[in-house]
């Protein structure tokens, strides 16, 4: 692993998406500590003020900092998008091995049953589950991470597949060990590398979809400083204030191109496998 | 020596890696004189297919020439400009690969690709090229000329695209064809056909050529002259037939040991008539009427009347397995030997039966885990069939965790004494697969099979990817285990020399047949069907080339254990 690190750190898109990513997560962290103004504070006298030295991102409607709003939101947006990515990976990897390895009519089974699912557009597939489940943050979560289970799966079980064939796999047959085990132990550990970069460039679509679901006022609600959220509000304010929608929406922008460069360092880095 | 066609001298050659420096050649020296043939062997990582690129002026990005020079007919290789260099290769300076079917084109036919290179570098037009073409392809025996270059690699059998690509090296006149390993990866009648195409074809042109290769017993078949590679040294040089009957260099000596010879049986003789004893008992293992179809005929490709996809992989199969008794079982590639190590281990479905100690497998899930624990596999590659990301402790410990820890033991204690049984060291258990070599991870297979106590061991092809020199220690660490064990073996390979040096009875496959089960002895006094004489006949052996030269070499002291 450490030598997949430094080839990750030694290829440019490795350095942008690994410091772009770094910056977020140091955001997140951080972010409420770091924020210099409270982000709900109402301030009447400074409404609409431009982005300048005392705020540097401005003031939106109500004359709360949109820098401070910014720097709570990454929270609420980066963390929502990373857990429906990882819940998605999770379940895809294991129900994309759990596939390859059975085989048969039950593969046949499970991979129809997600291209019925792939067949609808993610975002819609995401609306429908809010939409029937009710709007809410955790809502949306559940439904981001169903939509993007299907295309885990598929990746997993094309690495699987390929990992179902070795013979460690067969030895382990041979032995009498469980499914379970086969799955979990023998061919898990083996699939995980490419799975990780495709989780890697997913959350760069999560980031987005969820802001999507968030401005279409199906994700967090007000309040929150979601940056969907704000892009939503800050829309009929356009004209007058046009940094209110710019700034969380270059943030999106940012962290969204952060994580895909990432994921495509990842990939050069953990692809040709043993590099010693 | 002014007048060698081919001179290496003093060429060192590196790789830089990202742990520093690794020498690959050091300081080569080697001649190879007009109408000569001379023999490079070497184990794996000696650096021969190296030295190949090296004088084909094709290295990799990261490797570094330190000094000595490559002269073809006068001319100095190391320094040569791009655009002579193509002309160079492929017309003067052949080169014949390893996989046939890697060296070819699978998308264009083999006409097309026959023509390119001779429109190339015989400088003909393509009628004529045509005309070569069909000639020479006809000269190496491959029927219906004319057809063939029409078709497509994968249209071709391996040993039809192998000599293809020798009748293609050999149009082109050069002065030097350089083999790397070119019957490796055909089966041995095969192998022997390629082989007597190339003696002959030599004969005829007149072609100097460097043959690499790792089969000891091959070289000394065909070459004039043999150098010995160790480690990127050339530590040994001497005419063909000597160099086997009296090596002069430890490292040699160390190889030609190594090389199984038939005529040594590793088994002793008295251990078979204790073994006939045993034959009083129920059979340790009895296989009735094992067959195995692979593939299926679904319900509508009966109704739409497709043809029939199924093919029997092997025919019914019987055989007994006494306690203790080594059975082999040899035959080429398609021959259903692995398929019958598949379907005793349940990797496939078989028809038949099979009986452990007279009675029937149960088909209980007890029945089976008994089962399971007393019949073993050992795979071809351990690279495969040890889990990349576990450490050597949990691979073997799995076995005990499985089958149960012996008494008063615990599991690192079980898992460490496994680790000395195959003569590795304990420390080995936190290591990950890929930190050991070839030898030692097919030691942990091993000593993963016998962490379960079997009573019978399936050995399939299990020395097949390794050196002889590991070969031999691999083989000696089974009849060890077996001394002190008592367990049977189902040896499968491909190497009818090993197996008559270690099987008290030999199965011989061909086509999914059982053709032949005979004794060890029998088998030495000769073969009863016609496809074992012709594998005997095919498979070169040290003795064979030995035998001529008997008298006037005495023969090394060749002390197996």
């Amino acid at each position: 692993m450490p030598d997949s690190l430094k080839t990750l750190v030694r290829s440019p898109q490795g350095v942008v998406g690994g410091g772009l990513c770094l910056l977020a997560i140091v955001l997140v962290v951080l972010g409420p500590w770091l924020a210099p103004f409270e982000p709900n504070a109402l301030s009447f006298t400074a409404r609409y003020q431009p982005p300048g030295p005392m705020h540097w991102f401005g003031t939106d409607q109500m004359g709360r900092d949109v820098l401070s709003r910014v720097m709570i939101g990454a929270r609420d947006t980066i963390v929502m998008s990373l857990l429906a990515t990882a819940i998605a990976m999770v379940l895809g990897a294991v129900i994309g091995t759990l596939s390859a390895y059975l085989g048969g009519w039950v593969d046949e089974a499970i991979m129809r049953t997600m291209d019925a699912i792939m067949a609808i557009p993610s975002l819609l597939f995401a609306l429908l589950i809010v939409a029937t489940l009710g709007k809410s943050d955790v809502n949306a979560v559940a439904a981001i991470a169903i939509a993007f289970t299907p295309g885990m799966v598929r990746v997993a079980r094309s690495v699987a597949l390929a990992v179902r064939t070795q013979d460690y796999v067969s030895a382990a047959i041979v032995r009498g060990e469980s499914t379970s085990h086969i799955v979990v132990r023998e061919m898990l550990p083996n699939i995980v590398a490419p799975v990780i970069v495709e989780g890697t460039v997913r959350v760069a679509f999560a980031v987005m979809l969820f802001a999507t679901l968030s401005f279409l006022g199906l994700g967090a609600q007000p309040p929150s400083s979601e940056w969907g959220l704000m892009v939503s509000e800050a829309r009929s304010h356009l004209f007058t204030a046009p940094w209110m929608m710019i700034m969380p929406g270059l943030c999106i922008a940012l962290v969204a191109i952060g994580f895909n460069l990432l994921g495509d360092g990842l990939r050069d880095a953990l692809n040709p496998r043993s590099r010693t | 020596m002014n007048d060698a066609l081919l001179r290496i001298d003093d060429y060192s050659l590196s790789y830089t890696t990202a742990h520093g420096s690794l020498p690959v050649l050091d300081g080569v020296t080697l001649s190879v004189a007009p109408g000569e043939v001379v023999g490079v062997v070497g184990e794996s990582g000696s650096g021969k297919t190296s030295l190949a690129w090296a004088i084909m002026r094709y290295l990799a990005g990261n490797a570094i020439e330190h000094g000595g020079s490559i002269q073809l007919q006068g001319e100095e290789l190391t320094t040569l400009k791009a655009a002579r260099l193509r002309a160079l290769r492929g017309g003067r300076l052949g080169m014949v690969f390893q996989d046939p079917s890697a060296a070819l084109n699978p998308t264009l036919t083999l006409g097309s690709q026959m023509l390119e290179m001779l429109t190339r570098h015989r400088g003909v037009s393509r009628g004529e090229a045509r005309r070569i073409a069909i000639e020479t392809l006809g000269d190496v025996d491959l029927k219906n000329p004319e057809s063939m270059l029409a078709r497509y690699p994968h249209e071709l059998s391996g040993g039809e695209k192998q000599r293809a690509l020798i009748a293609g090296a050999f149009a082109c006149r050069p002065a030097c064809l350089i083999f790397d390993e070119p019957t490796t990866a055909l089966d041995v009648i095969n192998a022997a056909q390629v082989l007597e195409l190339f003696g002959r074809l030599r004969e005829e042109t007149g072609v100097a050529a460097l043959y690499i290769s790792h089969d000891l017993a091959l070289v000394s078949r065909i070459a004039d002259h043999v150098c010995v590679l160790e480690k990127g040294r050339i530590v040994e040089r001497a005419p063909g037939r000597k160099i086997f009957a009296a090596p002069d260099h430890p490292y040699t000596q160390s190889l030609v040991a190594a090389v199984p010879n038939p005529r040594r049986r590793l088994v002793a003789e008295s251990e078979i008539a204790a073994h006939a004893n045993a034959r009083e008992r129920p059979p340790l293992l009895t296989l009735r009427g094992i067959s195995v179809d692979y593939g299926q005929r679904t319900t509508l490709a009966r109704w739409l009347k497709r043809p029939d996809p199924r093919f029997r992989a092997l025919n019914p199969f019987d055989l007994e397995i006494a306690h203790g008794e080594i059975v082999g079982v040899v035959g080429e590639s398609g021959s259903g030997k692995s398929t019958l190590a598949k379907a005793l281990t349940g990797l496939v479905n078989h028809r038949g039966e099979i009986l452990l100690d007279g009675e029937a497998v149960s088909s209980t899930p007890r029945g089976r885990a008994d089962y399971r624990r007393r019949v073993q596999l050992v795979f071809q590659h351990p690279d495969g069939s040890l889990n990349p990301r576990q450490r050597i402790g949990e691979l073997i410990g799995r076995s005990y965790r499985l089958y149960g820890l012996p008494e008063g033991e615990t599991l690192s204690q079980a898992v460490a004494r496994s680790l000395e049984e195959v003569r590795l060291d304990p420390t080995l258990a936190s290591r990950y697969p890929h930190e050991l070599s070839g030898g030692q991870k097919q030691r942990v297979a091993i000593a993963r099979a016998f962490a379960a106590r079997p009573d019978v061991v399936i050995c399939d092809e299990i020395t097949a990817a390794l050196d002889v020199s590991v070969q031999a220690t691999v083989i000696a660490l089974l009849l060890d285990l077996r001394r002190r064990h008592g367990t049977a073996y189902l040896f499968i390979t491909h190497d009818i020399n090993l197996i008559q040096q270690i099987a008290h009875r030999v199965a011989v496959m061909y086509r999914g047949d059982r053709v032949e089960l005979s004794s060890a002895e029998e088998l030495a006094d000769g073969p009863k069907h016609a496809y074992t004489r012709a594998l005997l006949a095919a498979t070169p052996t040290i003795a064979s080339s030995a035998r001529v030269i008997d008298d006037e070499f005495s023969a090394p002291t060749m002390d197996q254990e």
